[in-house]
């Protein structure tokens, strides 16, 4: 079941086209990784999931129905760019925003409660927000954002900004809602959280949709037969056969590593029996690309197709 | 509905709880009461009983002095040296001295202790009497009872009649429909500037707190306009309530704690004033108002006053609060535009400089409307909305045909509601716009967009 179905969405701003004819779809409990080079056009899409702005084309479906008002209370976001009143007390503007939300005063007072009592942030609340340091004010703000338990949160950039415990904090609570049920689609530019978290993910470049999928099953996709293994043994190797080549040696105190691509009409059994002669294999592994290098892979393949340089 | 209760009661409750709000209101209403009582406490003190010596070598004004219960006169001759230091070491406050010279109306006056202005000018206007009756009987022979019999009968006095359409006739105040009508456009200008200005800054905050992004995931763009508008605007009319009610409170609790000083507020008040100045078209004009007065009588001021308008208080107010509304919610809803479109305040300036000019325009304008509050340039400007409500409200105490206020009134609200179209859509598109210059072009494109 799609929570979420993007269909042939355009949008085109006075002078550029934000969003080509994208389409995809988002299912039920996942987390979703939203990624794209600066003004690929992910803040457009976030926008139009959250009807600040609409499509010129194509249709988004909530829940297998045409995304409507009604929906806004099932939706919560948290914007690339944060903003609070900075003069407000934190509990007035908590309750507010929780309130804009479709909350009753009471139910927005309970839920707070909660939340601040988990967080041990209940000394905040008649303080100023301006009072509040950049990650005490993110805190708040990720607060806002969960307090009406929504079952769709989008996040833009949620890990900007805050130091390492606060962002483990954040990713104990997202991992959280993930067991809940809530499905989660996340735009950033942090691919170590991306791998960490995200079980699909879309990659967007100017305006188009460039690739979409499982993440471990992109992994697969792109992966090129390289290996990395430890041997212990007296002496290095000396050399490989063709059908391997070599990307990086290391050795320590009889001690060796290497990382190897397995080349055409080569296969990783063929080459874990060539390097068993040499010791003992102590680890073989297949590595995996990272994201981090699909993205930039896949965004300069596409560029230099458009004919473009960056 | 409910989320635009929701920012209508935010909006409200942050700008009424501030301590500015507060001190504002409370400061106003202690200044205005201020205003009315400290002349009079000012007139009635500071009169004591004054002693005056007069030396006069030119023998003109000798036993001529006229005296009252705050001043009396003795004459005396010789030696201004001497009687100088005697009078001062004994009962007298002042000495007053004519030099023998051609100019027999200059005098010194000798003093220990500086005696109040009040006493300088009744002395002056009391010499430049003598000395013109002086004149009459020594130098051109003239006969002076006759001459001031003459001068009583030739008291010319024009009472002002209007006629409204049913053909009623309605004394006027010409002077003072003028003065309310002034005040009234200005008071009106302030406030549309006062609260609207809030809007605009409210606007901008929350662009740059970029909080605008979360609140628009949550309510539609216009739900917060209208919610921002409306909250200001009540906060507006509480003001004006608290400001209305306590300057009322204040001046009722002094008129119980001194109420022989009020009494003689009106009268005294005037004639002190009129002394002190000499401007000749001043103390007409005061002198108008004092002869109002004393047509009133003390029993039941307001409903006389309401006599000489062509229009009732009630009437008035009404008039003023509509277009009080109607006029900050035009230019509230104008510059929530601009305040969406421009990235700070030095960039929304810019912008509201076209919406503004009318309304600054109007107010340079104010006297000539007051002066012929039916020529056309009053007319015209109390028709097109942006200046309506300062131009009308000027005009409104002289009295303006019924249905040039309402049709008035009428474009009024049509323009409101184009307003609120047009901004609704420009601020849609403004809030989310960032780091761009704006221009008026840019605004109308985002007009027609969609």
């Amino acid at each position: 079941m799609n929570i979420i179905e993007v269909q042939n969405v355009t949008k085109k701003y006075s002078n550029h086209l934000a969003l080509d004819n994208i389409s995809l779809a988002i299912q039920k409990g996942v987390v979703y990784g939203l990624l794209g080079p600066n003004g690929a056009g992910k803040t457009t899409l976030i926008r139009i999931l959250n009807q600040i702005t609409a499509p010129d084309s194509g249709t988004v479906l909530f829940n297998g129905n045409p995304i409507s008002r009604r929906d806004i209370e099932k939706i919560g976001y948290l914007p690339e760019e944060r903003g609070l009143y900075k003069k407000m007390k934190v509990g007035e503007e908590a309750m507010y925003l929780a309130q804009l939300k479709g909350l009753s005063k009471q139910e927005a007072l309970e839920r707070l409660k909660y939340w601040f009592i988990k967080f041990e942030i209940q000394s905040w609340w008649n303080k100023k927000v301006e009072e509040l340091s950049k990650g005490m004010q993110q805190k708040l703000q990720f607060i806002t954002t969960v307090v009406h338990r929504p079952d769709f949160l989008i996040l833009d950039e949620p890990f900007s900004g805050l130091d390492p415990i606060n962002t483990n904090l954040i990713r104990q609570e997202l991992l959280e809602l993930k067991k809940q049920g809530t499905t989660i689609i996340i735009s950033t530019h942090n691919m170590a959280s991306v791998e960490e978290i995200c079980d699909e993910i879309c990659l967007i470049n100017k305006a188009h949709k460039i690739l979409e999928g499982n993440l471990a099953e992109i992994k697969q996709r792109f992966k090129e037969n390289v290996y990395s293994l430890t041997l212990n043994g007296e002496c290095a190797i000396p050399a490989f056969p063709d059908k391997f080549s070599v990307m990086e040696t290391s050795s320590a105190v009889n001690q060796h590593h290497y990382v190897v691509k397995v080349l055409d009409g080569g296969s990783a059994n063929q080459l874990l029996q060539f390097v068993m002669e040499y010791g003992n294999v102590m680890s073989f592994n297949e590595v995996l690309p990272s994201m981090n290098d699909i993205f930039i892979q896949q965004v300069e393949k596409y560029n230099e197709e458009l004919g473009i340089n960056n | 509905m409910n989320n635009t209760l929701l920012i209508i009661s935010r909006e409200y409750l942050t700008r009424v709880k501030k301590k500015s709000f507060i001190i504002l209101t409370l400061v106003v209403p202690i200044l205005f009461a201020a205003l009315m009582v400290v002349p009079v406490l000012l007139a009635t003190k500071g009169r004591e009983h004054v002693n005056v010596m007069v030396v006069d070598d030119n023998e003109i004004y000798i036993n001529n002095f006229v005296e009252n219960d705050k001043t009396s006169f003795s004459y005396r001759s010789g030696d201004i040296e001497q009687i100088k230091k005697e009078a001062l070491a004994g009962d007298y406050d002042v000495v007053l001295y004519f030099p023998r010279s051609s100019q027999k109306v200059n005098a010194n006056m000798y003093y220990n202790e500086e005696p109040s202005m009040y006493l300088r000018s009744e002395l002056e206007s009391q010499i430049n009497n003598m000395f013109f009756d002086h004149v009459l009987q020594d130098t051109f022979n003239i006969d002076l009872d006759r001459y001031k019999t003459i001068k009583d009968l030739a008291r010319s006095q024009i009472t002002m009649i209007q006629i409204d359409e049913n053909g009623g006739e309605k004394e006027s105040m010409a002077e003072m429909n003028k003065t309310i009508g002034m005040i009234c456009g200005f008071v009106i200008y302030f406030f549309i500037f006062l609260f609207a200005g809030q809007v605009l800054r409210g606007v901008l905050e929350e662009k740059n707190n970029r909080i605008v992004e979360v609140l628009i995931s949550s309510v539609k763009p216009i739900e917060l306009l209208l919610g921002k508008i409306i909250g200001i605007a009540l906060v507006g009319l509480t003001q004006f309530l608290i400001w209305i009610v306590f300057t009322l409170v204040i001046l009722t609790g002094v008129q119980f704690a001194m109420p022989d000083k009020f009494m003689e507020m009106s009268g005294v008040n005037t004639e002190q004033v009129m002394e002190s100045v000499k401007d000749s078209q001043m103390v007409e004009a005061v002198n108008n108002s004092k002869l109002a007065t004393e047509a009133l009588g003390e029993e039941n001021i307001f409903a006389e006053i309401s006599n000489y308008f062509p229009i009732s208080f009630t009437e008035m107010i009404l008039c003023f609060l509509f277009f009080f509304l109607t006029g900050y919610l035009v230019y509230s809803a104008l510059f929530a535009a601009v305040g969406s479109a421009a990235d700070n305040e030095t960039d929304s300036n810019q912008l509201t400089m076209p919406i503004t000019m009318p309304l600054l325009l109007t107010i340079v304008m104010v006297m000539p409307i007051a002066d012929n509050p039916n020529g056309k340039l009053a007319f015209w400007l109390s028709m097109i909305p942006l200046t309506s409500p300062v131009a009308m409200l000027t005009r409104l105490p002289s009295g303006v045909p019924l249905w040039e206020l309402l049709l008035s009134m009428v474009l009024m609200v049509l323009f409101f509601i184009f307003v609120v179209w047009f901004a609704a859509k420009v601020y849609r598109t403004g809030i989310l716009m960032y780091g761009k210059k704006v221009s008026w072009k840019e605004i109308w494109k985002w007009v027609r967009y969609e």
